[in-house]
């Protein structure tokens, strides 16, 4: 396990504030977004883009980077912030989000912006092209990992599970998948809307090997995802339990979140939330 | 009679060609690589050939991954399950994500002539018709289906080619320069155009011997590539012989003869007589004999023709 003093967790969960406050400038950009599913997978992305994935964002078509497929793509506002957080492109290009034609649609587009692997945004279609890039990868020897990040509620697309079977059947033991657990989906708790629990137990039943952690905790997220895999010849996942909202106290585990159209009011106490939380991270 | 040859076993020959030229092809499989022609391939290169049971959904997503690899990979099988099961997964994993993928519809229109409208495929040219980027080959002899499948690892983007089952006529020599997206006048008219293409271009072909050794001049035309179509050929056509016979082992829906009427009635609308499957569910029967249902073999097409340009469509 490696060891991560409390210096650089520090240092990550700025990051992850950043990444935040990004999420909201581009929701006052654009009017609107996904901020629910966007706001719970921040610390996931921070960890994955700032301490694990082999990547280098002046170079984002090298061939060895690691990949990583956001198969619930309307999380793309985090991925924006996040790569944008990260040097991938400038930061004003946030601003143009909800304009026509612009680089940031309400689902990442690969030809639009530099460190986007994958044009997603149906659910249930990530996890198979992430199988793809690392059949690709093991078939040239090419010693890559592949992550995938997934909402619990996408969880509900049977297209997974074919997914899931046939990467376990090939070995494909390059690929972790990070399911976003916040637990809601647009019609409510998804136990209720559609039960898929025990889902680590399904995850096992499918040949995976899988661990289960606190989805906003650094160091958990680091300390387990660096580990591919968990079993060699056996694909990883982990189950991240993670807020809805996560930051926006007025919307945290709030179904209705989902998809937001925030008045200029509510923006104004979002960004006074961000400022709070960062007034506590200093201290 | 021209001789006849196995268009799955064609495509097989074909595809251990590209594997042998190009080491990135891969190919993949859902439980069908037995009726697919796909089996020398695995054999001569196992390292290449992937399994996925029955999933077509996650075949055509892992295709889409294998070719930001930079692979070349070959999808085949039945055609309904390569287009209508996964054509969420056609559209944006190959489509909207311009992937290098070749999707190969077998027994595509009526082959599985008695297995009924599930597994007979008379859309699939219809529903990926209508995703941008994507180009349809149906190649209407065993040459046109090796010739199809050499083009399609030289043209990089998503692909799908339609081919049958049955016994196909060698209409072309080894030495026929097949190009995508270029018709191919079969026949020189100029009372009718006939427009054939894939499965059923011989029955265009031999409908339109039947026609000429009674006197009719008739200009045919085999439109091997719907996605991107020969419009020049097409409206050249419309304005030299007034009227146009489409002749497809699809549905009227969608299909071939849609496909000219959209280039005719922006350009030069002429009548257009669709030879085809009227937007109904399939019947079953003997393969020859459900042909016969929907006016398709060559006595009929040439009896169809002949009171088009007597009376109109």
């Amino acid at each position: 396990m490696i060891e991560i003093d409390e210096k650089e967790i520090l240092y990550l969960e700025k990051r992850a504030l950043n990444i935040r406050g990004k999420i909201l400038r581009l929701i006052k950009a654009g009017k609107v977004g996904h901020v629910g599913g966007a706001m719970s997978a921040v610390e996931i992305l921070t960890a994955l883009y700032f301490k694990i994935m082999k990547i280098d964002p002046k170079n984002p078509k090298w061939p060895c980077r690691d990949r990583l497929i956001l198969s619930a793509g309307h999380k793309c506002l985090a991925l924006y912030a996040t790569l944008s957080e990260r040097g991938f492109f400038d930061k004003s290009i946030l601003d143009t989000h909800g304009e026509i034609n612009s680089k940031l649609p309400g689902h990442p587009d690969m030809y639009k912006l530099p460190g986007i692997e994958a044009s997603t945004g149906a659910l249930g279609h990530g996890l198979s092209i992430a199988g793809g890039i690392a059949m690709g990868a093991k078939m040239d020897g090419v010693g890559i990992n592949v992550y995938v990040v997934m909402g619990d509620g996408e969880l509900n697309e049977g297209s997974n599970w074919e997914a899931a079977a046939a990467i376990s059947h090939h070995k494909l033991d390059n690929i972790m998948v990070i399911v976003d657990k916040n637990k809601l989906q647009i019609s409510g708790k998804t136990v209720d809307v559609m039960n898929y629990e025990p889902l680590c137990k399904k995850w096992e039943a499918f040949g995976w090997r899988e661990r289960e952690i606190d989805g906003h905790n650094m160091k958990e997220i680091i300390q387990n995802a660096e580990i591919v895999p968990f079993e060699v010849g056996k694909p990883s996942v982990i189950i991240a339990n993670t807020i809805k909202s996560k930051g926006l106290k007025f919307a945290e585990n709030k179904a209705s979140y989902h998809y937001w159209k925030p008045t200029t009011e509510e923006i104004k106490v979002a960004e006074n939330e961000l400022e709070e939380m960062e007034r506590r991270l200093e201290v | 009679m021209n001789q006849l040859k196995d268009p799955r076993k064609t495509f097989g020959e074909a595809l251990i060609e590209v594997g042998e030229k190009y080491d990135n092809v891969v190919a993949l499989s859902t439980d069908s690589c037995g009726g697919s022609g796909t089996v020398p391939f695995r054999e001569r290169f196992p390292e290449r050939f992937f399994e996925f049971g029955v999933m077509e959904q996650c075949a055509v997503g892992f295709a889409s991954g294998l070719s930001l690899m930079g692979k070349i990979p070959f999808f085949v099988a039945i055609a309904p399950f390569v287009t209508a099961r996964p054509f969420e997964m056609f559209r944006n994993d190959l489509g909207y994500m311009a992937q290098n993928v070749k999707v190969v519809g077998r027994c595509a229109g009526l082959a599985f002539s008695n297995l009924g409208p599930t597994h007979q495929s008379y859309d699939d040219v219809g529903i990926i018709r209508t995703i941008p980027g994507v180009t349809i080959v149906a190649p209407g002899d065993p040459i046109e289906i090796k010739k199809a499948v050499h083009k399609a690892c030289e043209y990089r983007g998503p692909m799908y080619i339609r081919i049958g089952s049955p016994m196909m006529p060698i209409l072309f020599d080894e030495g026929y320069d097949f190009e995508i997206g270029k018709g191919v006048i079969m026949s020189e008219g100029r009372d009718v155009t006939i427009i054939g293409s894939g499965t059923v271009l011989s029955k265009a072909y031999y409908a339109t011997q039947i026609l000429k050794r009674d006197g009719i001049s008739v200009r045919l035309i085999n439109v091997h590539t719907i996605k991107p179509i020969d419009e020049e050929i097409i409206i050249k056509a419309a304005k030299e012989t007034g009227r146009i016979v489409t002749v497809e082992e699809h549905s009227v829906v969608g299909g071939l003869g849609s496909a000219v009427a959209e280039v005719v009635s922006k350009e030069y609308p002429v009548s257009i007589k669709m030879i085809g499957i009227n937007d109904k569910f399939p019947s079953t029967g003997l393969y020859e004999e459900l042909l016969g249902l929907y006016g398709l073999q060559k006595e009929q097409i040439a009896k169809t023709t002949k009171e088009f340009i007597k009376f109109g469509a």
